[in-house]
């Protein structure tokens, strides 16, 4: 029994990403009515409105608005799909992008900079739009990855079992790592390492959308190629090779570009957990496990889950703000709870 | 063409598990594997395969060495179904006898056909739109033998198919026993070349046109049913005193023990 018909989930996922768009471009601590949105929008598209030169509304939406809710929508589609992959990977819906290290190598990565790079280094060291903190998590991240497959690699293929132990084990190393640095940092060190693991998107500015709109490009070219060979991995790797699956080379596409977007995410925006243990899971609930339909959906409802949450974080506290990844938790939880409990009474009846 | 092992010899961690096995499949016949537990039946099938590479000899399939032979060449037309399936994800039945289609472009269209026929093949009909997560032990196994039927449901340009089944009747009740046997007869009878391992001798008499007998990892006879069926035989590879009559219907060996 199935709570929804794929195509009619991806077609209102699709119609309601717009508008969920141009609501959150609208929220924040000052409020931008959709008359001054439609008026900025105009003006950028060069349909200049009756008033000579930039609004003020139209400067927050151009230099801060849409670079945070776009950045917000990339990452998400990250998170989610590659959340998607694993699961199909490990054959475990409970498994995550964080299960191959990346998460925790990316918070040492960070944390090495808060700690070693001092003062100076975090105010003005930039690349590409790029902190030194941020390049510290991707590299971090990236390393911790590639760490855990190289483990799980021997002549004979690679072992998804010994990569998840792999996984642990240099999750856990990580970790030690990341406690010895807050351990020694100061208090300020330590409340930016800790707001950083908290995940948020407020640093968001143009350079960095466009770097995640690179991974996201790249993910939403290649994994949908490899839908079928995931659908057919949930049967086990010995069937999947049997089906004319080459294993061994679909294993090492989904690791790198696993390693590679989340990387880049957490990078622009931090550790945003459970998108990607969540997302998928949900989509599954409605639709199935036919990846064919849950990685294009899990990518617009990771997208739609971060916006919200993103914009949610800069409104509640205003004009502070909470970071995004507390609020994806606080706003998905409820709802997959939700839909365990109807999924439930659906199979009981 | 045929599916051959040809002198494989096979040890892992010390224990030698196959010993110089030789071993055809030819299409349109049924071959069926016996031996007591421990007789290296799974090695063989997962040599045979390509699941483990043989330490000596070599598998040819349709003349092509297994290791070499493209992979999708090699699924359309090897279909393999395994003792356990590991499968723990909520495909609907038909979902899942839909990716036994994986190695095909044949269309959607003409792959729901295929699907639908197959799982009538194996009385699965009323399965399709069910959850396969719920399904009872036997109802798995069928959705499962339905995939692979799908697999090499029509004849290939690639050459000759097989199938090669791990003891399929291990969770079937004894009408779903026959109806599998019924099931790769038909397919036999399509030119499919079948191996099984089966346990049942009086099964394995009912549907083999030729038997291998295996125990330690060696072949001890390989022959018609009533070649490899008979009492001196039997009771020095299973240790089990063993009458041979005639099965009053088919006229194939019947063992009473």
């Amino acid at each position: 029994m199935r709570l929804m018909a794929p195509n009619r989930l991806l077609m209102i996922l699709g119609c309601s990403l717009l508008p969920l768009v141009l609501l959150a471009l609208m929220m924040g601590p000052v409020f931008i009515s959709p008359a001054s949105l439609l008026r900025a929008l105009f003006e950028a598209m060069g349909l200049k409105a009756a008033a000579g030169g930039a609004s003020q509304d139209g400067l927050i939406l151009f230099s801060i608005r849409f670079p945070r809710v776009l950045l917000a929508g990339l990452v998400g589609v990250c998170l989610a799909v590659c959340g998607t992959a694993m699961q199909g990977l490990f054959r475990n819906p409970l498994a995550d992008p964080s299960l191959i290290g990346v998460s925790s190598g990316a918070s040492a990565g960070a944390s090495l900079m808060i700690v070693m790079g001092g003062g100076a280094l975090l105010q003005g060291g930039q690349f590409a739009g790029l902190s030194v903190v941020a390049l510290g998590a991707f590299g971090g991240g990236f390393l911790a990855v590639i760490l855990v497959y190289r483990l799980a690699t021997s002549e004979t293929g690679t072992s998804v079992a010994t990569m998840l132990l792999a996984g642990i084990a240099i999750s856990a190393l990580a970790g030690a790592l990341n406690s010895l640095l807050s351990f020694i940092a100061d208090d300020e060190m330590l409340r930016r390492i800790s707001l950083w693991q908290m995940g948020s998107l407020d640093a968001a500015n143009w350079p960095r959308v466009w770097i995640a709109a690179g991974a996201v490009a790249l993910v939403m070219f290649l994994l949908p190629r490899e839908g079928a060979a995931l659908n057919a991995f949930l049967l086990g790797e010995s069937e999947a090779r049997h089906l004319g699956i080459a294993v061994d080379v679909v294993k090492r596409r989904l690791i790198l570009m696993t390693a590679m977007a989340i990387g880049i995410s957490v990078a622009v925006a931090g550790t945003i957990s459970f998108v990607g243990l969540i997302v998928p899971h949900i989509i599954r609930l409605l639709i199935g496990p036919d990846h064919r339909y849950l990685i294009p959906a899990s990518a617009l409802a990771g997208a739609m889950l971060l916006i919200v949450a993103d914009a949610f974080a800069r409104v509640v506290v205003a004009p502070a703000e909470l970071p995004a990844g507390i609020l994806t938790a606080l706003l998905g939880t409820p709802f997959f709870l939700s839909l365990l409990a109807q999924k439930r009474r659906v199979e009981e009846n | 063409m045929s599916l051959s092992a040809n002198n494989l010899s096979l040890t892992l961690s010390n224990t030698p598990l196959l010993n110089a096995i030789n071993l055809d499949v030819l299409p349109g016949k049924i071959s069926t594997v016996l031996g007591p537990n421990g007789a290296g039946k799974t090695s063989l099938l997962r040599v045979l395969v390509g699941e483990l590479a043989p330490d000596t000899g070599s598998v040819t399939l349709n003349g092509c060495a297994l290791q070499d032979c493209p992979a999708i060449q090699r699924a359309k037309t090897l279909a393999v179904l395994p003792q356990h399936s590991l499968l723990n994800f909520p495909f609907t039945a038909a979902e899942v006898v839909m990716l036994g289609r994986t190695p095909h472009a044949s269309g959607i269209a003409h792959d729901r056909e295929i699907v639908a026929q197959a799982l009538q093949a194996v009385d699965g009909d009323y399965l399709a739109g069910r959850i396969y997560t719920q399904l009872s032990g036997g109802e798995k196994q069928r959705v499962h033998l339905a995939r692979v039927l799908a697999q090499i449901w029509e004849s290939s340009i690639e050459g000759d198919r097989y199938l090669v089944l791990d003891e399929p009747t291990s969770s079937f009740d004894l009408a779903h026993q026959h109806l599998t046997l019924e099931v790769v007869r038909n397919l036999a009878e399509k030119g499919v070349g079948v191996l099984m391992v089966i346990h049942d001798l009086n099964l394995a008499a009912r549907c083999s046109d030729h038997m291998f007998l295996m125990q330690c990892g060696s072949m001890v006879v390989s022959g018609t049913p009533q070649e490899v069926l008979q009492r001196d035989i039997i009771s020095s590879v299973f240790q089990v005193e063993a009458t041979i009559g005639v099965h009053p219907r088919s006229g194939t060996p019947l063992v009473i023990t």
